[in-house]
C-alpha cells in the first residue's frame, strides 16, 4: 500500500470522527473502541501501519496519527460533556411535559437601575394619588403630534428627529415610533374626562446617532393634571414636592421659560447639583420639562379650555438614573454586561 | 445661535457680566448653553505716564524709567525696550498683573502674575508692555506708545474701548425655541436685555427712502408668486469696491463663527445677525434685463447655487429669477451667476418676507438648511425689510465706498393685519395662580414691542387689547401673550401655595403593575437579572423571528423608513434577539451562570381590530432565558448544567404563584431553524407561551458558547387572564385528613407524562387535591418498550373520606388512563 493511499485512509477516518452522532453513554462507548480501541480501532491500526511509508515521510504521517487520535479524544469529550447536561444535545427523545424544576440561585438576581429608577419615581406620584397609564409605542401623527399642537410643516416638529414606520402623507399616514409619552396624554382624555391626575411610564424613540450620552431610545415618565383649578402654581408644587423626594428636602431648584409645543405657559426645571471640584461648587443641571396645558389640546379632545385648565410634565428615566447612580455612558443601559446589573 | 456681547452692548446699555448676563437670558427663556471668552483680560492693565528715563547702572540694554500711574507717586520700572522715552503714555502692567507671556523654555503662552522685583538690583513695579505681550498683535519690537492724551490711570481695556478697539469678548451660544422668531439677532436678544434691566433700546438710526425713485426704474420686480412673496424690496449701491471689510467687522463676525469674504456680503451677514432679516446682494451688472420675477420654479429647472453645486429645483420651490432665469432659491441660497466679485460695482441689495412653509418644505426637499431659511421658516418681522435693506444699503456706501441710488424698490402684494389679541387678567390669574397688576402687565408687554390698545384703557375689566408687534407671528392668542408675561414677570416669582387641592379622583389599584411587579420578585429570588434591549434590530433578524412560533400572533416585522443604521432598522417581533445579545455578550466574557428577564413590547404588521393603530400589532411580552451552569460544585453537590426542565420549573412555579394551574402543553420535537424542540403552553385554547431551546444553527449565528433555554410568554394576554380572575375568597380549612395514595402505571416509553397527569386531574374530581408524579422506571422489570410512572395522590375533602369512596376514585383514574392512554396499572 503506497503513501497516498493511508493519507487517504487518514482524511476519511477524520471526516467520519466529525460527523459522528453520538447521542448516547452507549454510543459514545461503541464510537471509543471503533476508533481508539487497542485490538480494533482504527488509528490504533493506522498507527500499526506506519512501516508502510518511506521513511522520510514517517514523521509527517505520524504526525497527521497524532492528531486524528487527539481529534477521536476530543469528539468523545465534547458529547460527554453534551451528556452531562440532560438534554444538553439537539434531542429529540425528551418528554418535555415532565414536571421541571425550580434550580436554587447560582447568584443573586437583580432588578434593572431604570425599572428602579422608575418605580421610585412612580412610587412618590401614586403616594400622590396618581394613577399610572401606558400607551402604543407606534402611534400616529394625530396622537404624537398634531393633537399636542403641532402643526404641520411646523418646525417644532423638528425638535425631535423622528422615526418613521410609515412616512408622512401623502405617501403614507404618518405612523411613528413615538417620540415622547405625551401621545398617552392624548388617549387619556380621548377617554375619560377630567378630573385627570395620571402618570404614563414608557419607551420612547429618537432618530439620533447612538453616543454616551444618547440613544435611539429612552423612556420617558410624565404626569398629567386637569381640573377645573389647575395652576401653574400647583404645578410647581407638585413638582418642587417630588424633587424633594428624590433628591432631598434640601434640594433647590429653578423653573426657566422653554418651549413645548402641547404646554403653554411651558418650563424647563433644573436642580442645583453639588460639585465642590467645579468652579461655582455646583451647577444646574435641566431635569425635566413641564408647564399648563395648551388650550389647543385640550380643544382637540373637547375639553372645554375654559372651564378646565391643566399642568403636564416629563422627565427622562435614563438621565435621571444617570444621575442618581453617576452613571456616565447612557449604552451601558442597553448592554446588559453582567458586571454593570450586577452593582444594582 | 451665537451672540457677541460686545455686539449686543451697541442696542442695551447694562453692567452685567457675560456669566449673569447668560442668567438673566436663560431665566428669560433664552437658555445659554456655554460662554465663551475670546481675547485677553487686561485687568491691571492702565495707562502710564513715562515721566522720566535714565540707563541702568548695572545693564546697557535696559532702562530706568519713573512712571505715573495716577497714584500719589510716581514708581520706577526696568524697561528693555530701545523705543520707550520720556514723555511717552505707555501701556503698564502694574504688580499683580497676570499676562500671559511665552514660557523661556517651551515658547508656549503661561500666565504669569507680576510682582515687585529687583532687576540686576534695580527695583521694578510692574512692566511696560508690548503689543504681543497684552495679546493686541504680534510686534515686539518695542513697547506700545499711546495718544498724547490718555488719561493717567484709566484702566487700559477702557482706553482701547474708547478707540472701538476691543480687548475681549464674550459669545453666548443661546438654544433658541422654535417659537422666538424675533430673539435670531443680536437686536431680539437685546430687546429681552432692555425689558429686562428696564431700559430702552437703541436700534440704529437709518435713513429709509420712500418707495419708488430711480431704483425702481432701474429694476422693475414682478412678484408671481405672492402667496409665498409676501414682500420683496430691493435698494442699489453703485461705484463700490468689493474687498476685505474693515477689522471691527471682521472680528465681530468670526466671534459668532462666520467666515469673513468680502465687505458686500459681510454687510449682509452682519445686517441679517444684527436684525434676524435675511439679505441677498446681487452683481447688477450680472442680473439680465436687469428686472427681478419671483415666481414658481419650471419643472427641472436647475440652478447652480453660492456653494457652486448645480442643483435641480424640486416642485413647489419659489425662485428669483432675471431675464434669463432662475438666479436664486427663495429664501435659501443665491445663485453663483449673480455672486458678488470683485469685479462687481453695482449691487443689488434685496431683503423679502417668504411664506415660512414654503421654506421650510424647500430647504427640506433640498437638504439644505441655511441661515436665511432657519429664519424664514421660523417667520421673520413683516415689517423688518426697508430698515435691513437701507442699513446695508448704507453700510455698502461706507464701507464699499459707494453711492447709494435714490428710492427703494417695495413690491408688497400682501399686507398683513395688526394681529390683535385680548388678554384678561382674570385668566392670566387662573393660568399662573397668582396675581401680576394690571400695571405690570402692560408695562412688560410695553417693553417687548407690545402696544396697549385704546380700548382697553376703559374698560380694564374686559381684557387689555393687546397689538402684537410684527415681529412676534408666534403670538396669535390669548394664552401666547399670557406666556410673554409669566416669562417676563419671572416664573421663579410665581409662588407656591400653601396647600393644593388634589382633584378629585378615586385612585385605582393598578392590579396589572402589581402582577408585574411581584412577577420581577420572584424572577429575582431565583437569581434571574433584568434586562433592557433595544427594541430596533436588523431587518433580516426581525423578519426570521416574526412567527407565531414565538409570539403566539401571526404577524410580519415592521421596518422603519428612516433607519439611523443597518442594525436598527426594524422592530423586534419578539424578545428573543435581544436576549441572545445579552446572552452572547456576557457568554463571550466568560459570565458563567446566566439568567435573564425582560418585559417589552413586540411589534409586528399585524390586522388586529384591538390594536390602537390598524395594521400594526402590538404587545407587551416577557422573555426568562438561562444557560450555564444550573448548579455550582462545592458542598455535597456536583456541577450541573442547565437544561430545559430548570426552565421549566421556573415558569411552572411562576405561573402557580400567580394562581394559573392546568396549563396545556403542547410538544414539539422536531428540530428546525431557530429552536431544537420547543413546548407550548396554553390556556382554555388561548397561546400563553412557548419554552424551548435555541437551535445549534441559531446558536452559531447569535454567536452563541453554550444553548441558550429561554420561555417567551404574551404578558398581555396573561395579565388580561389574572386580572379578569374573581377576587380571592376564603375557603374554609378542612378539620378532616387527606389522605395519600401512591399509583403506578406501565404505558409506552416514548408517551409523554402531561397527558397522564391531565386525565389524573380530571378522573380525580374535586376529591384529588393533588397530584404529581414521583417516579419513572424503564429497565429489566418491565418489558424493554415500556416504562413505569409514579404518581402521588392526595385526596381530601370537608369531611373524612372512607377507603371505599378513595378506592372508587382510585379506580375511576385507573380506568380513565387505560381507556385513553392504554396505561396498565404496575401490580
Amino acid at each position: 500500500m503506497d503513501t497516498m493511499t493511508l493519507r487517504d485512509e487518514i482524511d476519511a477516518l477524520s471526516q467520519e470522527i466529525e460527523a459522528a452522532d453520538l447521542p448516547s453513554a452507549d454510543e459514545i462507548e461503541a464510537f471509543r473502541i471503533r476508533t481508539l480501541g487497542r485490538k480494533s480501532g482504527a488509528i490504533t491500526a493506522l498507527f500499526g501501519r506506519i512501516t508502510e511509508v518511506e521513511p522520510s515521510e514517517r514523521g509527517k504521517t505520524g504526525q497527521a496519527l497524532n492528531a486524528l487520535k487527539q481529534q477521536a479524544e476530543a469528539r468523545i469529550e465534547l458529547a460527554q460533556a453534551a451528556l452531562t447536561s440532560s438534554d444538553g444535545a439537539e434531542r429529540t427523545d425528551l418528554d418535555l411535559t415532565l414536571p421541571g424544576r425550580v434550580p436554587a440561585p447560582v447568584e443573586p438576581g437583580s432588578l434593572h437601575p431604570l425599572t428602579q429608577t422608575l418605580e421610585e419615581i412612580k412610587g412618590i406620584f401614586r403616594h400622590f394619588g396618581f394613577d399610572v397609564a401606558e400607551g402604543p409605542e407606534i402611534e400616529d401623527d394625530w396622537h404624537n403630534f398634531t393633537a399636542l399642537n403641532f402643526p404641520p410643516e411646523h418646525p417644532a416638529r423638528d425638535m425631535q428627529d423622528t422615526l418613521f414606520v410609515e412616512p408622512p402623507p401623502p405617501d403614507g399616514r404618518g405612523i411613528v415610533m413615538r417620540t415622547h409619552t405625551s401621545p398617552a396624554q392624548i388617549r387619556i382624555m380621548e377617554q375619560q374626562a377630567p378630573p385627570i391626575r395620571v402618570i404614563v411610564p414608557g419607551r420612547v424613540y429618537r432618530n439620533e446617532a447612538i453616543s454616551y450620552k444618547s440613544y435611539c431610545l429612552f423612556h420617558q415618565i410624565e404626569g398629567l393634571v386637569v381640573d377645573e383649578h389647575a395652576t401653574f402654581a400647583d404645578l410647581k408644587e407638585m413638582l418642587h414636592v417630588f424633587a424633594q423626594a428624590l433628591f432631598g428636602d434640601d434640594v433647590k431648584m429653578r423653573f426657566r421659560p422653554s418651549f413645548f409645543p402641547f404646554t403653554e405657559p411651558s418650563a424647563e426645571v433644573d436642580i442645583w447639583w453639588a460639585d465642590e471640584t467645579i468652579e461655582g461648587g455646583g451647577r444646574w443641571m435641566e431635569i425635566l420639562g413641564c408647564g399648563m396645558v395648551d388650550p389647543n389640546v385640550l380643544e382637540a379632545v373637547d375639553i372645554d379650555p375654559e372651564r378646565y385648565t391643566g399642568y403636564a410634565w416629563g422627565m427622562g428615566v435614563e438621565r435621571m438614573a444617570m444621575l442618581k447612580y453617576g452613571v456616565d455612558d447612557i449604552r451601558l443601559f442597553y448592554e446588559n454586561d453582567t458586571r454593570f446589573l450586577k452593582q444594582f | 445661535m451665537n451672540i457677541s456681547t460686545n455686539w449686543l452692548a451697541d442696542y442695551v446699555e447694562h453692567d452685567l457680566s457675560p456669566d449673569a448676563l447668560a442668567d438673566v437670558l436663560t431665566m428669560l427663556g433664552l437658555e445659554v448653553e456655554s460662554v465663551e471668552t475670546h481675547g485677553r483680560d487686561l485687568t491691571g492693565v492702565v495707562v502710564g505716564h513715562v515721566l522720566d528715563t535714565r540707563p541702568h547702572p548695572n545693564a546697557d540694554r535696559l532702562t530706568l524709567c519713573d512712571v505715573d500711574l495716577g497714584g500719589e507717586s510716581p514708581v520706577q520700572i526696568v524697561c528693555g525696550a530701545p523705543n520707550v522715552a520720556a514723555g511717552q503714555k505707555v501701556p503698564v502692567a502694574t504688580v499683580g498683573t497676570t499676562l500671559m507671556l511665552p514660557s523661556r523654555k517651551t515658547g508656549e503662552l503661561e500666565p504669569v502674575t507680576l510682582s515687585k522685583a529687583k532687576l540686576r538690583g534695580e527695583e521694578s513695579s510692574g512692566m511696560i508692555c508690548a503689543e504681543d505681550e497684552l495679546g493686541l498683535g504680534t510686534d515686539h519690537d518695542g513697547i506700545m506708545v499711546l495718544d498724547a492724551d490718555a488719561p493717567v490711570g484709566q484702566p487700559f481695556a477702557q482706553y482701547l474701548a474708547e478707540r472701538g478697539r476691543t480687548t475681549s469678548d464674550s459669545v453666548l451660544d443661546i438654544a433658541i425655541t422654535p417659537n422666538r422668531p424675533d430673539a435670531v439677532s443680536h437686536l431680539g436678544v437685546a430687546r429681552d436685555v432692555a425689558a429686562v434691566v428696564d431700559t430702552l433700546l437703541t436700534r440704529p438710526e437709518i435713513e429709509i427712502p420712500q418707495p419708488g425713485g430711480e431704483a425702481a426704474e432701474m429694476v422693475p420686480v414682478e412678484i408671481e408668486a405672492p402667496e409665498v412673496c409676501h414682500r420683496f424690496v430691493g435698494m442699489i449701491v453703485r461705484g463700490v469696491t468689493v474687498g476685505e471689510s474693515p477689522d471691527w467687522l471682521k472680528v465681530r463676525l468670526e466671534a459668532i463663527g462666520l467666515r469673513p469674504r468680502n465687505n458686500v456680503v459681510d454687510i449682509t451677514n452682519y445686517v441679517m445677525m444684527e436684525s434676524g432679516q435675511p439679505l441677498h446682494a446681487y452683481d447688477l451688472d450680472k442680473v439680465a434685463g436687469p428686472r427681478f420675477v419671483v415666481r414658481e420654479a419650471t419643472p427641472e429647472e436647475k440652478l447652480t447655487t453660492l456653494d457652486d453645486k448645480e442643483r435641480t429645483l424640486p416642485t413647489g420651490t419659489v425662485v428669483v429669477a432675471d431675464a434669463d432665469g432662475a438666479s436664486g432659491i427663495a429664501g435659501v441660497m443665491g445663485g453663483a451667476d449673480s455672486e458678488i466679485s470683485e469685479s462687481t460695482t453695482t449691487v443689488f441689495i434685496e431683503g423679502a418676507y417668504w411664506d415660512p412653509v414654503t421654506i421650510r418644505k424647500t430647504a427640506k426637499a433640498l437638504g439644505m438648511q441655511t441661515d436665511a431659511s432657519y429664519r424664514f421658516e421660523r417667520g421673520v418681522d413683516t415689517e423688518g425689510q426697508p430698515w435691513a435693506v437701507a442699513r446695508a444699503a448704507h453700510l455698502t456706501a461706507e464701507l464699499g465706498g459707494g453711492e447709494i441710488v435714490p428710492g427703494l424698490i417695495d413690491a408688497r402684494p400682501v399686507v398683513p393685519e395688526p394681529r390683535e389679541v385680548t388678554l384678561r387678567p382674570s385668566r392670566l390669574t387662573r393660568i399662573l395662580g397668582t396675581e401680576i397688576p394690571v400695571d405690570e402687565v402692560k408695562r412688560l408687554l410695553t417693553a417687548i414691542g407690545f402696544e396697549i390698545g385704546d380700548a382697553s384703557v376703559d374698560n380694564p375689566d374686559a381684557g387689555l387689547n393687546v397689538v402684537v408687534p410684527t415681529f412676534r407671528p408666534d403670538i396669535e392668542r390669548e394664552i401666547d401673550a399670557i406666556e410673554e408675561v409669566a416669562r417676563l414677570w419671572g416664573f421663579d416669582r410665581v409662588p407656591t401655595p400653601e396647600a393644593t387641592a388634589v382633584p378629585y379622583a378615586p385612585p385605582h389599584p393598578d392590579r396589572a403593575a402589581q402582577l408585574r411587579e411581584s412577577v420581577r420578585s420572584h424572577l429575582v429570588g431565583l437569581g434571574f437579572r433584568e434586562l433592557y434591549t433595544n427594541s430596533l434590530i436588523p431587518a433580516p433578524v426581525a423578519e426570521a423571528f416574526a412567527d407565531a412560533e414565538l409570539v403566539g400572533v401571526e404577524m410580519e416585522s415592521v421596518e422603519t423608513v428612516n433607519a439611523i443604521s443597518r442594525e436598527m432598522n426594524a422592530l423586534r417581533p419578539s424578545l428573543l434577539p435581544g436576549l441572545l445579545g445579552a446572552m452572547s455578550y456576557n457568554q463571550n466574557r466568560d459570565a458563567g451562570a446566566l439568567r435573564f428577564f425582560e418585559f417589552g413590547h413586540v411589534y409586528g404588521r399585524a390586522d388586529d381590530p384591538a390594536n390602537a393603530i390598524e395594521g400594526y400589532h402590538e404587545h407587551t411580552s416577557l422573555i426568562l432565558g438561562m444557560s450555564g451552569p444550573a448548579q455550582m460544585s462545592g458542598g455535597d453537590q456536583n456541577e450541573r448544567g442547565t437544561d430545559f426542565f430548570d426552565l421549566k420549573g421556573v415558569v411552572e412555579h411562576l405561573l402557580r404563584s400567580l394562581g394559573i394551574a392546568s396549563i396545556e402543553e403542547v410538544a414539539g420535537l422536531e428540530a428546525n431553524e431557530r429552536t431544537a424542540y420547543r413546548l407550548f403552553l396554553d390556556y382554555n385554547g388561548q397561546r400563553l407561551g412557548v419554552i424551548a431551546r435555541t437551535s445549534d444553527a441559531l446558536g452559531d449565528t447569535s454567536d452563541l458558547q453554550e444553548p441558550v433555554y429561554f420561555a417567551e410568554l404574551d404578558w398581555d394576554t396573561l395579565s388580561a387572564l389574572l386580572t379578569s380572575q374573581p377576587p380571592t375568597r376564603y375557603t374554609p380549612i378542612s378539620r378532616a385528613p387527606a389522605v395519600d395514595r401512591d399509583l403506578a402505571v406501565i404505558v409506552g416509553k416514548t408517551a409523554p407524562v402531561g397527558p397522564l397527569l391531565s386525565a389524573i386531574r380530571e378522573a380525580g374530581g374535586d376529591l384529588l387535591q393533588s397530584a404529581r408524579v414521583f417516579d419513572l422506571y424503564e429497565g429489566d422489570r418491565i418489558e424493554a418498550d415500556k416504562k413505569s410512572i409514579a404518581f402521588a395522590l392526595r385526596f381530601g375533602a370537608d369531611k373524612t373520606l372512607t377507603d371505599k369512596v378513595i378506592d372508587k376514585r382510585v379506580r375511576a383514574i385507573v380506568d380513565r388512563l387505560g381507556r385513553d392512554h392504554g396505561a396498565q396499572l404496575r401490580q
